[in-house]
């Protein structure tokens, strides 16, 4: 394994029961690199990095953390690992500083160094004066950045971030991601796990998209991008059912696909400037009156909705 | 270390849940202390809380020639120029001011009529030929003893004084007899001097002539007597109960304590801790230990609370400690493997409410039930097949002065239950959590 990659997955299976949760997922990250795993829910991301977290053996496969397999070496995995789970996974009944000590321990540090870790963390997380309030007292934004806090105690070289912006409040998102990039620029890799695509855009270098336990596609953003070539994504609704335009829509001249959902119509076309006029024509064919547009240019969300034929959202 | 890390973070998350130390500490004391307040009156300190019994007097005696008494040698005071004087003057004294207030009536009549109206509760009637009667040799001396008829107690305690008056007079009297058969005639005049003399013979070694005249101390001594016994009594109430509750609730702290790893998995903290750099076996040892230093606590502190709150005896120090780590051991393992079997924490309710509920009432039967023969039958029987009755057999047999030998049988019974829930629960989660 090169020294540059901090993180290297090798044909990752996992399955539980009849339920294939993981396929044959590979993938590499450099360190100090953000590297995102971009995918709806049920994806198979949390199964990904419970296995990378050596919390599930895989059926097959392996993964290198830093050198570490994940089969065979899992203390040393754990030892340069930080995880920050999806869940708030911390001791509500506590107060900050009782969290971050008790974790602290688990991660091996003791007596002075512990305190001062502690304190450093609590500063980095914004919380030392409010350290010793228990954490039931704290909101959802709080939480998240002790959860968070938890992770960095014993300065690992890679970091797994397992949704860590879900259900939170925007201020307390930004504050998130501007962390992250904070523990890239300390040297940090990280392993970010959204179902946000713009997180993913912002945040990443390298972005893998999976969906049902499979990696559709893997790259740098403009390489993502390209898959889809330079389509523009057009939202619509109607004042009638989808189903009377779709199909006259998909015949449209620079329509590539019609996709409805929940009402919506979701256009991909070459120019927007073309096909617009044409749409309009046909919907006033068909006596169908277009209520409101939203044209969005090429993204991520697009690259999925291009290679699952679904909306990243759903 | 690690291991003591995560067992004394279980112990300080359980000991800030209110419910908790409600469950642990509070209920079993307040259950018993329920009972010590219901039965504790009757002790209530070793004193009577009686109220005194309304007395009124009628002494109409009016002595006589044959009773000269120095009345320096007669209980009670100087005044008592006659068998009557004597009597009241007993009557006012202080040790029976606790028990009576007398009051006093220049004749019979109005001594009954108060009686009837209920002003008093006894009426006491010394008749004017008393002392006279009591000094002829053929004399027939009696008191008139007149109750409201629909109180017990408080004529009852007058009654017996009076009766234990009238026995030490019946003394005197015996001298008398003896003395006047041989005498000639003029010496009936010595009668009040043999008086004196008998009173003087067989109270001059005391201090306290009223006690030992009139035993003033009989209703003390059966105070003190009945305390003790009250006491005796109480204890014989509220020891197995206290015991009981101990039991009981040491197996819900260990099996509410083993939820924690249920609790812990649903919280998604324990799969945090398994992505530290901390083996499965520390993780798990460090639950488990806090299972046990939880009990260990609880049992601890009931211990100390029960003896110091009720007065309770828990027996010698070895076997009381052999039968505290019975119910640790037990009611700790038992709680481990309750809970292996748990697929949540909200199947804790049937657990709680079910199982652990049935069998500690069947392991409390002996407890619950009192000393009947029946009770023996059932504590020796029907709660040995649960290990609440193993614990509560160890503590009770602690209790009852038993030497540590004697606990033995009782202890390798609860040391092999521990171990094979402890065997098992472990086995389960270990492979639970593989």
């Amino acid at each position: 394994m090169p020294n540059s990659l901090a993180i290297e997955v090798s044909d990752l299976h996992r399955s539980f029961g009849d339920t294939k949760a993981v396929q044959g997922v590979s993938f590499e990250a450099e360190q100090g690199e953000i590297f995102s795993l971009l995918g709806p829910n049920g994806a198979g991301k949390t199964t990904t990095i419970s296995m990378l977290s050596c919390l599930l053996r895989p059926d097959e496969g392996d993964a290198y953390i830093m050198g570490h397999s994940i089969k065979d070496d899992q203390m040393g995995v754990k030892s340069v690992l930080g995880v920050v789970p999806q869940e708030i996974a911390l001791y509500e009944d506590l107060t900050a500083r009782e969290n971050l000590t008790f974790w602290g321990k688990m991660y091996g540090l003791r007596g002075a160094d512990l305190k001062k870790r502690v304190d450093e963390v609590l500063d980095i997380i914004g919380l030392s004066d409010r350290a010793k309030e228990r954490v039931s007292k704290y909101s959802g934004g709080m939480k998240r950045r002790v959860n968070i806090g938890v992770a960095l105690l014993h300065k690992p070289k890679v970091i797994y971030m397992d949704e860590p912006t879900v259900g939170i409040d925007p201020q307390s998102r930004r504050n998130i991601l501007d962390s992250v990039v904070a523990l890239k620029d300390q040297g940090m890799t990280v392993l970010y796990t959204t179902h946000y695509m713009e997180e993913a855009q912002e945040l990443s270098k390298h972005i893998a998209i999976m969906d049902h336990g499979k990696m559709i596609a893997s790259g740098t953003h403009n390489e993502l991008v390209k898959l889809v070539g330079q389509q523009t994504r057009i939202n619509l609704t109607l004042d009638v059912s989808a189903n009377l335009v779709q199909d006259a829509w998909e015949s449209v001249d620079g329509v590539s696909q019609v996709i409805a959902e929940n009402g919506t119509i979701t256009v991909l076309v070459k120019d927007s400037n073309e096909s617009l006029p044409l749409l309009f024509e046909s919907a006033s064919r068909h006596s169908a009156r277009i209520t409101s547009i939203d044209i969005m240019e090429p993204n991520l969300e697009t690259v999925f909705l291009h290679l699952t034929g679904r909306a990243l959202r759903d | 270390m690690k291991i003591l890390d995560i067992a004394l973070k279980d112990m300080l998350r359980s000991f800030r849940s209110f419910f908790a130390v409600v469950f642990m500490f509070i209920v079993p004391l307040l259950v018993t202390g329920m009972f010590y307040f219901m039965f504790g009156n009757i002790a209530d300190g070793g004193e009577f809380n009686l109220p005194r019994t309304k007395v009124i007097i009628a002494n109409l005696d009016e002595g006589g020639p044959k009773f000269q008494v120095d009345t320096d040698n007669i209980p009670g005071g100087e005044s008592a120029d006659s068998m009557g004087d004597l009597i009241v003057s007993i009557m006012e004294s202080e040790e029976m001011s606790a028990l009576i207030a007398p009051t006093y009536a220049e004749s019979a009549e109005i001594a009954r009529k108060a009686v009837d109206s209920q002003d008093a509760q006894v009426a006491i009637i010394i008749p004017a030929d008393f002392s006279d009667e009591f000094a002829d040799i053929y004399g027939k001396a009696a008191i008139e003893f007149y109750q409201d008829p629909t109180l017990t107690l408080g004529p009852g305690i007058m009654r017996s004084i009076m009766n234990r008056f009238m026995d030490g007079m019946s003394g005197v009297k015996i001298a008398l007899t003896l003395f006047l058969e041989d005498a000639p005639p003029e010496d009936a005049a010595l009668v009040g001097q043999v008086v004196q003399q008998y009173l003087h013979l067989s109270l001059a070694q005391e201090d306290d002539i009223e006690t030992e005249l009139l035993d003033v101390r009989t209703p003390t001594n059966a105070q003190e007597n009945k305390a003790e016994q009250s006491e005796n009594l109480l204890l014989s109430i509220i020891s197995p109960i206290m015991g009981g509750m101990m039991v009981f609730y040491a197996f819900f702290t260990g099996s509410s304590t083993a939820q924690s790893i249920l609790k812990e998995e649903e919280e998604f903290t324990l799969q945090r801790i398994f992505t530290t750099p901390t083996s499965q076996t520390t993780i798990l040892g460090g639950k488990l230990l806090a299972v046990f230093m939880t009990v260990s606590v609880q049992v601890t502190v009931l211990l100390i609370a029960a003896r110091l709150l009720f007065n309770i005896e828990w027996g010698a120090l070895p076997s009381v400690i052999l039968a505290a780590l019975g119910i640790i051991f037990s009611a700790s393992s038992f709680g481990i493997f309750l809970n292996s079997f748990l697929k949540d924490s909200k199947q804790g309710g049937v657990l709680f409410g079910g199982l652990l509920t049935i069998t500690g009432m069947i392991g409390m039967i002996g407890a619950l039930a009192g000393d009947s023969p029946v009770a023996r039958k059932l504590s020796n029987s029907v709660s040995l097949f649960v290990p609440q009755g193993w614990a509560l057999r160890g503590l009770t047999q602690a209790m009852s002065g038993a030497e540590i030998s004697a606990l033995l049988i009782t202890a390798l019974v609860l040391l092999a239950w521990s171990t094979a829930f402890f065997a098992i629960g472990t086995w389960r989660f270990t492979k639970r959590f593989a």
